[in-house]
Protein backbone atom coordinates (compact mmCIF):
# COMPACT_ATOMS: atom_id res chain seq x y z
CA UNK A 1 0.00 0.00 0.00
CA UNK A 2 2.76 2.42 0.95
CA UNK A 3 4.55 1.62 -2.26
CA UNK A 4 1.45 2.43 -4.28
CA UNK A 5 1.05 5.84 -2.59
CA UNK A 6 4.75 6.57 -3.08
CA UNK A 7 4.50 5.50 -6.70
CA UNK A 8 1.62 7.89 -7.41
CA UNK A 9 3.28 10.82 -5.65
CA UNK A 10 6.59 10.26 -7.47
CA UNK A 11 4.86 9.77 -10.82
CA UNK A 12 2.86 12.96 -10.32
CA UNK A 13 6.05 14.86 -9.51
CA UNK A 14 7.80 13.43 -12.57
CA UNK A 15 4.93 14.10 -14.98
CA UNK A 16 4.37 17.63 -13.66
CA UNK A 17 8.08 18.34 -13.92
CA UNK A 18 8.16 17.10 -17.49
CA UNK A 19 5.09 19.15 -18.44
CA UNK A 20 6.49 22.33 -16.92
CA UNK A 21 9.85 21.68 -18.60
CA UNK A 22 8.15 21.52 -21.98
CA UNK A 23 5.74 24.41 -21.47
CA UNK A 24 7.95 26.99 -19.75
CA UNK A 25 9.26 29.79 -21.95
CA UNK A 26 11.94 30.76 -19.46
CA UNK A 27 14.83 28.43 -20.24
CA UNK A 28 16.31 28.35 -16.74
CA UNK A 29 12.93 27.52 -15.25
CA UNK A 30 12.58 24.81 -17.87
CA UNK A 31 15.93 23.28 -16.92
CA UNK A 32 15.05 23.21 -13.24
CA UNK A 33 11.66 21.65 -14.02
CA UNK A 34 13.50 19.00 -16.04
CA UNK A 35 15.67 18.35 -12.98
CA UNK A 36 12.53 17.86 -10.89
CA UNK A 37 11.45 15.28 -13.44
CA UNK A 38 14.83 13.50 -13.11
CA UNK A 39 14.48 13.56 -9.32
CA UNK A 40 11.04 11.97 -9.54
CA UNK A 41 12.43 9.30 -11.86
CA UNK A 42 15.26 8.62 -9.42
CA UNK A 43 12.68 8.16 -6.67
CA UNK A 44 10.84 5.63 -8.86
CA UNK A 45 14.07 3.69 -9.35
CA UNK A 46 14.57 3.70 -5.59
CA UNK A 47 11.05 2.32 -5.21
CA UNK A 48 12.08 -0.55 -7.50
CA UNK A 49 15.03 -1.22 -5.13
CA UNK A 50 17.43 -0.27 -7.92
CA UNK A 51 19.35 2.04 -5.63
CA UNK A 52 22.50 2.15 -7.73
CA UNK A 53 20.57 3.31 -10.77
CA UNK A 54 18.76 5.86 -8.58
CA UNK A 55 22.09 7.22 -7.36
CA UNK A 56 23.51 7.32 -10.87
CA UNK A 57 20.35 9.05 -12.06
CA UNK A 58 20.95 11.81 -9.51
CA UNK A 59 24.71 11.89 -10.11
CA UNK A 60 24.65 11.94 -13.90
CA UNK A 61 21.36 13.52 -14.86
CA UNK A 62 20.77 16.06 -12.10
CA UNK A 63 24.42 16.67 -11.29
CA UNK A 64 26.14 16.56 -14.67
CA UNK A 65 23.48 17.01 -17.37
CA UNK A 66 21.69 19.75 -15.43
CA UNK A 67 24.88 21.73 -14.91
CA UNK A 68 25.80 21.17 -18.56
CA UNK A 69 22.46 22.57 -19.70
CA UNK A 70 22.84 25.58 -17.44
CA UNK A 71 26.34 26.19 -18.78
CA UNK A 72 25.10 25.90 -22.34
CA UNK A 73 22.40 28.50 -21.66
CA UNK A 74 24.88 30.81 -19.95
CA UNK A 75 27.41 30.55 -22.79
CA UNK A 76 24.88 30.99 -25.60
CA UNK A 77 24.60 34.50 -26.92
CA UNK A 78 21.26 36.19 -27.42
CA UNK A 79 19.22 33.98 -25.17
CA UNK A 80 16.63 36.17 -23.56
CA UNK A 81 15.15 34.92 -20.31
CA UNK A 82 11.52 35.80 -20.95
CA UNK A 83 10.53 36.76 -24.45
CA UNK A 84 6.93 37.26 -25.33
CA UNK A 85 6.99 35.18 -28.48
CA UNK A 86 4.84 32.11 -28.57
CA UNK A 87 6.52 28.77 -28.64
CA UNK A 88 6.05 27.09 -31.96
CA UNK A 89 4.79 23.57 -31.53
CA UNK A 90 3.83 22.47 -35.03
CA UNK A 91 4.75 18.83 -34.53
CA UNK A 92 2.37 18.17 -31.65
CA UNK A 93 0.19 15.78 -33.65
CA UNK A 94 3.06 13.52 -34.63
CA UNK A 95 4.42 13.82 -31.11
CA UNK A 96 1.18 12.42 -29.71
CA UNK A 97 1.20 9.63 -32.33
CA UNK A 98 4.78 8.66 -31.47
CA UNK A 99 4.05 8.71 -27.74
CA UNK A 100 0.96 6.53 -28.21
CA UNK A 101 2.94 4.10 -30.36
CA UNK A 102 5.69 3.77 -27.73
CA UNK A 103 3.09 3.30 -24.99
CA UNK A 104 1.25 0.62 -26.99
CA UNK A 105 4.50 -1.21 -27.64
CA UNK A 106 5.46 -1.09 -23.96
CA UNK A 107 2.07 -2.42 -22.88
CA UNK A 108 2.34 -5.21 -25.43
CA UNK A 109 5.82 -6.15 -24.21
CA UNK A 110 4.80 -6.07 -20.55
CA UNK A 111 5.51 -9.50 -18.98
CA UNK A 112 2.57 -11.38 -17.44
CA UNK A 113 2.26 -11.32 -13.61
CA UNK A 114 3.63 -14.88 -13.36
CA UNK A 115 6.92 -13.72 -14.87
CA UNK A 116 7.29 -11.08 -12.17
CA UNK A 117 7.65 -13.86 -9.60
CA UNK A 118 10.57 -15.34 -11.49
CA UNK A 119 12.21 -11.96 -11.96
CA UNK A 120 12.69 -11.51 -8.22
CA UNK A 121 15.63 -13.89 -8.53
CA UNK A 122 17.67 -11.00 -9.90
CA UNK A 123 19.88 -9.47 -7.25
CA UNK A 124 19.80 -5.69 -7.75
CA UNK A 125 22.77 -4.99 -5.46
CA UNK A 126 25.76 -2.92 -6.48
CA UNK A 127 28.07 -5.89 -5.91
CA UNK A 128 26.23 -8.04 -8.43
CA UNK A 129 26.24 -5.20 -10.94
CA UNK A 130 29.99 -4.71 -10.52
CA UNK A 131 30.64 -8.42 -11.06
CA UNK A 132 28.45 -8.42 -14.16
CA UNK A 133 30.23 -5.38 -15.55
CA UNK A 134 33.66 -6.86 -14.92
CA UNK A 135 32.95 -10.40 -16.09
CA UNK A 136 30.53 -10.90 -19.01
CA UNK A 137 30.17 -7.27 -20.07
CA UNK A 138 33.75 -6.06 -19.78
CA UNK A 139 34.19 -5.65 -23.54
CA UNK A 140 31.02 -3.56 -23.77
CA UNK A 141 32.28 -1.41 -20.95
CA UNK A 142 35.65 -0.88 -22.63
CA UNK A 143 34.03 -0.04 -25.96
CA UNK A 144 31.82 2.51 -24.22
CA UNK A 145 34.83 4.00 -22.47
CA UNK A 146 36.66 4.24 -25.81
CA UNK A 147 33.65 5.89 -27.39
CA UNK A 148 33.44 8.47 -24.62
CA UNK A 149 37.17 9.17 -24.84
CA UNK A 150 36.84 9.67 -28.58
CA UNK A 151 33.95 12.06 -28.00
CA UNK A 152 36.01 13.97 -25.44
CA UNK A 153 39.02 14.29 -27.75
CA UNK A 154 36.70 15.27 -30.59
CA UNK A 155 35.15 18.00 -28.44
CA UNK A 156 38.59 19.36 -27.52
CA UNK A 157 39.68 19.31 -31.17
CA UNK A 158 36.48 21.00 -32.31
CA UNK A 159 36.83 23.68 -29.66
CA UNK A 160 40.50 24.32 -30.52
CA UNK A 161 40.10 24.46 -34.28
CA UNK A 162 37.59 27.27 -33.86
CA UNK A 163 39.94 29.29 -31.75
CA UNK A 164 43.21 28.71 -33.65
CA UNK A 165 42.61 30.94 -36.73
CA UNK A 166 41.39 33.73 -34.49
CA UNK A 167 44.66 33.81 -32.60
CA UNK A 168 46.59 33.99 -35.85
CA UNK A 169 44.41 36.78 -37.16
CA UNK A 170 44.44 38.94 -34.11
CA UNK A 171 47.94 40.53 -34.43
CA UNK A 172 47.25 41.88 -37.92
CA UNK B 1 4.11 2.39 7.31
CA UNK B 2 3.43 1.47 10.88
CA UNK B 3 3.48 4.12 13.58
CA UNK B 4 6.31 2.41 15.44
CA UNK B 5 8.55 2.52 12.39
CA UNK B 6 7.74 6.20 11.90
CA UNK B 7 8.69 6.91 15.51
CA UNK B 8 11.89 4.92 15.12
CA UNK B 9 12.81 6.93 12.03
CA UNK B 10 12.08 10.22 13.78
CA UNK B 11 14.16 9.16 16.78
CA UNK B 12 17.01 8.40 14.41
CA UNK B 13 16.84 11.57 12.31
CA UNK B 14 15.64 14.46 14.48
CA UNK B 15 18.53 14.31 17.01
CA UNK B 16 20.94 14.13 14.07
CA UNK B 17 19.63 17.45 12.73
CA UNK B 18 19.52 19.06 16.17
CA UNK B 19 23.04 17.94 17.07
CA UNK B 20 24.55 19.25 13.86
CA UNK B 21 22.62 22.53 14.04
CA UNK B 22 23.94 23.05 17.58
CA UNK B 23 27.44 22.15 16.46
CA UNK B 24 27.04 24.72 13.66
CA UNK B 25 26.36 27.46 16.21
CA UNK B 26 29.36 26.38 18.24
CA UNK B 27 31.57 26.18 15.16
CA UNK B 28 30.80 29.76 14.08
CA UNK B 29 31.96 30.89 17.52
CA UNK B 30 35.01 28.64 17.35
CA UNK B 31 35.93 29.89 13.90
CA UNK B 32 35.62 33.55 14.83
CA UNK B 33 37.61 32.97 17.99
CA UNK B 34 40.36 31.00 16.22
CA UNK B 35 40.64 33.48 13.34
CA UNK B 36 40.84 36.29 15.88
CA UNK B 37 43.65 34.58 17.75
CA UNK B 38 45.53 33.99 14.47
CA UNK B 39 45.21 37.72 13.74
CA UNK B 40 46.19 38.64 17.32
CA UNK B 41 42.70 39.83 18.29
CA UNK B 42 40.43 38.55 21.05
CA UNK B 43 37.31 37.86 18.98
CA UNK B 44 33.76 37.67 20.35
CA UNK B 45 33.96 38.01 24.14
CA UNK B 46 31.05 40.18 25.31
CA UNK B 47 27.86 38.18 24.80
CA UNK B 48 27.33 35.74 27.63
CA UNK B 49 24.40 35.29 30.00
CA UNK B 50 21.91 38.14 29.48
CA UNK B 51 21.52 40.81 32.21
CA UNK B 52 24.73 39.75 33.92
CA UNK B 53 28.34 40.60 33.31
CA UNK B 54 29.33 36.96 32.87
CA UNK B 55 31.03 36.73 29.47
CA UNK B 56 31.64 32.97 29.09
CA UNK B 57 34.28 33.80 26.42
CA UNK B 58 31.54 35.13 24.15
CA UNK B 59 29.74 31.79 23.86
CA UNK B 60 26.40 33.63 23.64
CA UNK B 61 27.45 35.19 20.34
CA UNK B 62 25.85 32.54 18.06
CA UNK B 63 22.50 32.90 19.85
CA UNK B 64 22.64 36.69 19.51
CA UNK B 65 23.54 36.36 15.83
CA UNK B 66 20.68 33.93 15.26
CA UNK B 67 18.13 36.27 16.87
CA UNK B 68 19.50 39.15 14.81
CA UNK B 69 19.21 37.12 11.59
CA UNK B 70 15.58 36.15 12.25
CA UNK B 71 14.47 39.74 12.87
CA UNK B 72 16.40 41.28 10.00
CA UNK B 73 14.44 42.59 7.04
CA UNK B 74 14.24 40.20 4.12
CA UNK B 75 15.01 42.17 0.96
CA UNK B 76 14.34 40.77 -2.52
CA UNK B 77 15.72 42.84 -5.42
CA UNK B 78 13.09 44.26 -7.78
CA UNK B 79 14.33 42.40 -10.85
CA UNK B 80 14.85 39.12 -9.03
CA UNK B 81 13.08 35.87 -9.77
CA UNK B 82 11.11 35.74 -6.52
CA UNK B 83 10.39 32.01 -6.54
CA UNK B 84 13.98 30.92 -7.23
CA UNK B 85 15.30 33.56 -4.84
CA UNK B 86 13.26 31.85 -2.13
CA UNK B 87 14.01 28.28 -3.20
CA UNK B 88 17.79 28.61 -3.49
CA UNK B 89 18.68 28.80 0.23
CA UNK B 90 16.28 25.93 0.96
CA UNK B 91 17.83 23.83 -1.80
CA UNK B 92 21.26 24.66 -0.40
CA UNK B 93 20.36 23.31 3.03
CA UNK B 94 18.39 20.15 2.16
CA UNK B 95 21.17 18.12 0.45
CA UNK B 96 23.64 19.02 3.19
CA UNK B 97 21.20 17.83 5.87
CA UNK B 98 20.18 14.77 3.86
CA UNK B 99 23.68 13.34 3.47
CA UNK B 100 24.22 13.35 7.24
CA UNK B 101 22.11 10.19 7.42
CA UNK B 102 24.67 8.30 5.32
CA UNK B 103 27.39 8.79 7.94
CA UNK B 104 27.97 5.70 10.12
CA UNK B 105 27.11 7.44 13.39
CA UNK B 106 25.96 4.77 15.85
CA UNK B 107 23.76 6.73 18.22
CA UNK B 108 22.80 4.57 21.21
CA UNK B 109 19.13 5.63 21.06
CA UNK B 110 18.61 4.39 17.49
CA UNK B 111 16.49 1.23 17.23
CA UNK B 112 18.87 -0.67 14.99
CA UNK B 113 16.56 -3.53 14.08
CA UNK B 114 14.04 -1.35 12.28
CA UNK B 115 16.14 1.53 10.99
CA UNK B 116 19.27 -0.33 9.94
CA UNK B 117 17.21 -2.12 7.32
CA UNK B 118 16.83 1.20 5.54
CA UNK B 119 20.56 1.79 5.33
CA UNK B 120 21.59 1.90 1.74
CA UNK B 121 24.12 -0.42 0.22
CA UNK B 122 25.57 2.34 -1.92
CA UNK B 123 25.78 5.03 0.75
CA UNK B 124 29.05 6.46 -0.55
CA UNK B 125 27.78 6.94 -4.10
CA UNK B 126 24.53 8.44 -2.76
CA UNK B 127 26.59 10.83 -0.68
CA UNK B 128 28.38 12.16 -3.75
CA UNK B 129 25.21 12.28 -5.82
CA UNK B 130 23.29 14.32 -3.27
CA UNK B 131 26.18 16.64 -2.38
CA UNK B 132 26.34 17.51 -6.08
CA UNK B 133 22.90 19.13 -5.79
CA UNK B 134 24.50 21.95 -3.82
CA UNK B 135 25.99 23.24 -7.08
CA UNK B 136 22.51 23.82 -8.46
CA UNK B 137 21.43 25.75 -5.36
CA UNK B 138 24.42 28.05 -5.70
CA UNK B 139 23.71 28.62 -9.38
CA UNK B 140 20.04 29.22 -8.62
CA UNK B 141 20.92 31.86 -6.03
CA UNK B 142 23.33 33.58 -8.41
CA UNK B 143 20.89 33.58 -11.29
CA UNK B 144 17.75 34.51 -9.36
CA UNK B 145 19.32 37.57 -7.75
CA UNK B 146 19.70 39.31 -11.11
CA UNK B 147 22.92 40.91 -10.01
CA UNK B 148 26.08 40.58 -12.07
CA UNK B 149 28.24 39.87 -9.04
CA UNK B 150 25.83 37.20 -7.90
CA UNK B 151 25.85 35.58 -11.34
CA UNK B 152 29.66 35.74 -11.54
CA UNK B 153 29.87 34.11 -8.12
CA UNK B 154 27.37 31.46 -9.16
CA UNK B 155 29.25 30.64 -12.36
CA UNK B 156 32.54 30.50 -10.49
CA UNK B 157 31.01 28.18 -7.93
CA UNK B 158 29.58 25.83 -10.56
CA UNK B 159 32.88 25.62 -12.47
CA UNK B 160 34.81 25.02 -9.27
CA UNK B 161 32.48 22.45 -7.78
CA UNK B 162 32.19 20.47 -11.01
CA UNK B 163 35.98 20.39 -11.41
CA UNK B 164 36.81 19.36 -7.86
CA UNK B 165 34.11 16.73 -7.63
CA UNK B 166 36.16 14.46 -9.91
CA UNK B 167 39.32 14.20 -7.75
CA UNK B 168 37.04 13.99 -4.71
CA UNK B 169 35.23 10.93 -6.05
CA UNK B 170 38.38 9.34 -7.50
CA UNK B 171 40.17 9.56 -4.16
CA UNK B 172 37.20 7.92 -2.45
CA UNK B 173 37.34 5.13 -5.06
CA UNK B 174 40.60 3.95 -3.48
CA UNK B 175 38.93 3.15 -0.18
CA UNK B 176 36.01 1.51 -1.97
CA UNK B 177 38.54 -0.64 -3.85
CA UNK B 178 40.36 -1.71 -0.70
CA UNK B 179 37.18 -2.56 1.23
CA UNK B 180 35.19 -3.86 -1.71
CA UNK B 181 31.99 -2.18 -0.54
CA UNK B 182 30.11 1.08 -0.98
CA UNK B 183 28.42 0.72 2.38
CA UNK B 184 29.60 3.37 4.86
CA UNK B 185 29.20 1.03 7.82
CA UNK B 186 31.30 -1.75 6.35
CA UNK B 187 33.97 0.79 5.33
CA UNK B 188 34.10 2.04 8.92
CA UNK B 189 34.12 -1.52 10.29
CA UNK B 190 37.00 -2.50 8.01
CA UNK B 191 39.17 0.07 9.79
CA UNK B 192 38.46 -1.14 13.34
CA UNK B 193 41.44 -0.97 15.66
CA UNK B 194 44.18 1.11 14.12
CA UNK B 195 43.85 -0.10 10.51
CA UNK B 196 42.89 3.36 9.33
CA UNK B 197 43.31 3.93 5.61
CA UNK B 198 45.19 7.15 6.24
CA UNK B 199 48.03 4.93 7.53
CA UNK B 200 48.45 3.17 4.17
CA UNK B 201 50.56 4.85 1.47
CA UNK B 202 47.76 5.24 -1.08
CA UNK B 203 45.21 6.03 1.59
CA UNK B 204 47.38 8.88 2.81
CA UNK B 205 47.76 10.36 -0.68
CA UNK B 206 44.03 9.90 -1.28
CA UNK B 207 43.23 11.57 2.04
CA UNK B 208 45.26 14.65 1.09
CA UNK B 209 43.58 14.83 -2.34
CA UNK B 210 40.18 14.28 -0.74
CA UNK B 211 40.70 16.98 1.86
CA UNK B 212 41.88 19.56 -0.69
CA UNK B 213 38.93 18.77 -2.96
CA UNK B 214 36.57 18.89 0.00
CA UNK B 215 37.79 22.40 0.79
CA UNK B 216 37.03 23.44 -2.79
CA UNK B 217 33.70 21.61 -2.78
CA UNK B 218 32.48 23.48 0.32
CA UNK B 219 33.86 26.84 -0.96
CA UNK B 220 36.25 27.10 1.94
CA UNK B 221 39.33 29.28 1.89
CA UNK B 222 41.75 29.12 0.00
CA UNK B 223 39.12 28.09 -2.60
CA UNK B 224 36.51 30.68 -1.61
CA UNK B 225 36.45 32.36 -5.03
CA UNK B 226 32.64 32.14 -5.39
CA UNK B 227 32.28 34.48 -2.43
CA UNK B 228 35.53 36.42 -2.79
CA UNK B 229 34.67 39.63 -0.99
CA UNK B 230 37.56 41.63 -2.49
CA UNK B 231 36.49 40.80 -6.04
CA UNK B 232 32.75 40.18 -6.32
CA UNK B 233 31.27 41.59 -3.08
CA UNK B 234 29.88 38.39 -1.58
CA UNK B 235 29.41 36.27 -4.69
CA UNK B 236 26.21 34.33 -5.08
CA UNK B 237 24.62 35.50 -1.83
CA UNK B 238 25.24 39.21 -2.38
CA UNK B 239 21.50 39.88 -2.58
CA UNK B 240 20.52 37.74 0.39
CA UNK B 241 19.75 39.11 3.81
CA UNK B 242 18.07 38.05 6.99
CA UNK B 243 17.06 34.46 7.45
CA UNK B 244 17.76 33.39 3.87
CA UNK B 245 21.37 34.42 4.38
CA UNK B 246 21.40 32.47 7.63
CA UNK B 247 20.14 29.39 5.76
CA UNK B 248 23.02 29.66 3.28
CA UNK B 249 25.42 30.00 6.17
CA UNK B 250 23.90 26.98 7.93
CA UNK B 251 23.97 24.93 4.73
CA UNK B 252 27.61 25.72 4.15
CA UNK B 253 28.65 24.64 7.63
CA UNK B 254 26.48 21.50 7.59
CA UNK B 255 28.11 20.62 4.26
CA UNK B 256 31.49 21.07 5.95
CA UNK B 257 30.44 18.68 8.72
CA UNK B 258 29.08 16.18 6.22
CA UNK B 259 32.16 16.09 4.03
CA UNK B 260 34.46 15.96 7.06
CA UNK B 261 32.30 13.10 8.31
CA UNK B 262 32.80 11.28 5.03
CA UNK B 263 36.56 11.88 5.25
CA UNK B 264 36.50 10.44 8.77
CA UNK B 265 34.50 7.43 7.54
CA UNK B 266 36.71 6.76 4.56
CA UNK B 267 40.17 7.47 5.91
CA UNK B 268 40.19 8.11 9.66
CA UNK B 269 38.55 4.92 10.89
CA UNK B 270 34.98 6.18 11.46
CA UNK B 271 34.14 5.84 15.13
CA UNK B 272 37.21 3.74 15.94
CA UNK B 273 39.25 4.85 18.91
CA UNK B 274 40.46 3.82 22.36
CA UNK B 275 37.77 2.50 24.68
CA UNK B 276 35.13 1.83 22.02
CA UNK B 277 35.12 -1.90 22.69
CA UNK B 278 33.99 -1.47 26.30
CA UNK B 279 31.80 1.62 25.87
CA UNK B 280 30.02 1.54 22.48
CA UNK B 281 28.64 5.10 22.76
CA UNK B 282 32.22 6.40 22.71
CA UNK B 283 32.32 5.75 18.95
CA UNK B 284 29.96 8.71 18.35
CA UNK B 285 32.20 10.89 20.51
CA UNK B 286 35.30 9.81 18.61
CA UNK B 287 33.54 10.42 15.31
CA UNK B 288 32.63 13.97 16.30
CA UNK B 289 36.11 14.60 17.74
CA UNK B 290 37.64 13.57 14.42
CA UNK B 291 35.20 15.80 12.51
CA UNK B 292 36.19 18.71 14.72
CA UNK B 293 39.88 17.98 14.18
CA UNK B 294 39.29 18.35 10.42
CA UNK B 295 37.20 21.51 10.96
CA UNK B 296 40.03 22.95 13.05
CA UNK B 297 42.43 22.38 10.15
CA UNK B 298 39.95 24.11 7.82
CA UNK B 299 39.79 27.13 10.14
CA UNK B 300 43.57 27.16 10.45
CA UNK B 301 43.97 27.13 6.67
CA UNK B 302 41.43 29.94 6.33
CA UNK B 303 43.46 32.04 8.73
CA UNK B 304 46.77 31.45 6.98
CA UNK B 305 46.43 30.86 3.22
CA UNK B 306 45.76 33.50 0.54
CA UNK B 307 43.03 32.89 -2.05
CA UNK B 308 43.84 31.20 -5.36
CA UNK B 309 43.45 32.86 -8.74
CA UNK B 310 40.80 31.44 -11.10
CA UNK B 311 43.30 29.98 -13.58
CA UNK B 312 45.38 28.49 -10.76
CA UNK B 313 42.22 26.96 -9.31
CA UNK B 314 41.24 25.24 -12.55
CA UNK B 315 44.78 24.19 -13.42
CA UNK B 316 45.25 22.68 -9.97
CA UNK B 317 42.14 20.53 -10.29
CA UNK B 318 42.57 19.33 -13.87
CA UNK B 319 46.34 19.21 -14.34
CA UNK B 320 47.46 18.18 -10.87
CA UNK B 321 44.83 16.53 -8.69
CA UNK B 322 43.10 14.56 -11.45
CA UNK B 323 46.22 12.81 -12.89
CA UNK B 324 47.55 12.21 -9.40
CA UNK B 325 44.36 10.55 -8.22
CA UNK B 326 44.17 8.37 -11.34
CA UNK B 327 47.77 7.26 -10.78
CA UNK B 328 46.96 6.63 -7.14
CA UNK B 329 44.24 4.18 -8.15
CA UNK B 330 46.81 2.12 -10.11
CA UNK B 331 49.24 2.16 -7.19
CA UNK B 332 46.48 1.05 -4.85
CA UNK B 333 45.90 -2.02 -6.96
CA UNK B 334 49.62 -2.84 -6.80
CA UNK B 335 49.91 -2.17 -3.07
CA UNK B 336 46.78 -4.12 -2.24
CA UNK B 337 48.00 -7.24 -4.03
CA UNK B 338 51.45 -6.89 -2.47
CA UNK B 339 50.03 -6.64 1.03
CA UNK B 340 47.91 -9.76 0.61
CA UNK B 341 51.18 -11.68 1.06
CA UNK B 342 51.37 -10.61 4.75
CA UNK B 343 55.12 -10.19 4.84
CA UNK B 344 56.71 -7.29 6.74
CA UNK B 345 59.58 -6.70 4.30
CA UNK B 346 57.20 -6.70 1.37
CA UNK B 347 54.93 -4.24 3.18
CA UNK B 348 57.85 -1.89 3.84
CA UNK B 349 59.03 -2.17 0.24
CA UNK B 350 55.47 -1.47 -0.98
CA UNK B 351 55.34 1.61 1.20
CA UNK B 352 58.64 2.90 -0.18
CA UNK B 353 57.78 2.18 -3.82
CA UNK B 354 54.31 3.72 -3.50
CA UNK B 355 55.62 6.82 -1.80
CA UNK B 356 58.44 7.17 -4.34
CA UNK B 357 56.00 6.93 -7.29
CA UNK B 358 53.58 9.34 -5.67
CA UNK B 359 56.32 11.81 -4.79
CA UNK B 360 57.75 11.57 -8.31
CA UNK B 361 54.32 12.07 -9.84
CA UNK B 362 53.52 15.02 -7.61
CA UNK B 363 56.80 16.82 -8.20
CA UNK B 364 56.75 15.95 -11.91
CA UNK B 365 53.24 17.31 -12.36
CA UNK B 366 54.26 20.36 -10.40
CA UNK B 367 57.24 21.00 -12.69
CA UNK B 368 55.15 20.37 -15.78
CA UNK B 369 52.54 22.88 -14.73
CA UNK B 370 55.07 25.48 -13.69
CA UNK B 371 56.97 25.51 -17.01
CA UNK B 372 53.74 25.88 -18.94
CA UNK B 373 52.50 28.71 -16.77
CA UNK B 374 52.71 31.96 -18.66
CA UNK B 375 52.47 35.31 -16.88
CA UNK B 376 48.87 36.33 -16.62
CA UNK B 377 47.48 38.42 -19.44
CA UNK B 378 45.23 41.23 -18.32
CA UNK B 379 42.45 41.95 -20.78
CA UNK B 380 40.71 44.82 -19.08
CA UNK B 381 43.51 46.32 -16.99
CA UNK B 382 47.07 47.45 -17.39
Amino acid sequence: MNEVIAFWILSAVAVLGALVAVRKRNLIHGVFALLVFFAGLSGLFLLLLAEFIAAVQVLVYIGAVGVLLLFAIMLTERVAGDDGRRMTSRGWFWGVVAAAAVLAMLIQQLPPPEAAQEMQEINPSVEELGKKLMNPYVVTLEVLALLLTAALIGAVTAAQSVRMPKEEDSPE
Amino acid sequence: MSLELLIDILIATVPLMLIFATLFAFTTWLERKALARIQNRIGPNKVGIPCTRIGLFGLGQPAADGIKMIFKEDIVPRGADRLFHLLAPILALIPAMLVLCFLPLDFPWVNEDSVKAYLLDGAVIFFFAITGLNTLAVFMAGWASRNKYSLLGGMRAVAQMVSYEIPLVLSAVIVVMMVGSLNANSIADAQAGWNWFVFTPCGFAAFVIFFISALAETNRSPFDLPEAESEIIAGYFTEYSGFKFALFFLGEYIAMFAISGLAVTLFLGGGAGPGVASLPWLSVVWFLVKIFALIAVMIWLRGTLPRLRVDQLMGFAWKFLLPLSVLNIFITGFAWHAQQLENTTITVITWLISLAILYGAASGLNQLNRSNMRPREYKYAE
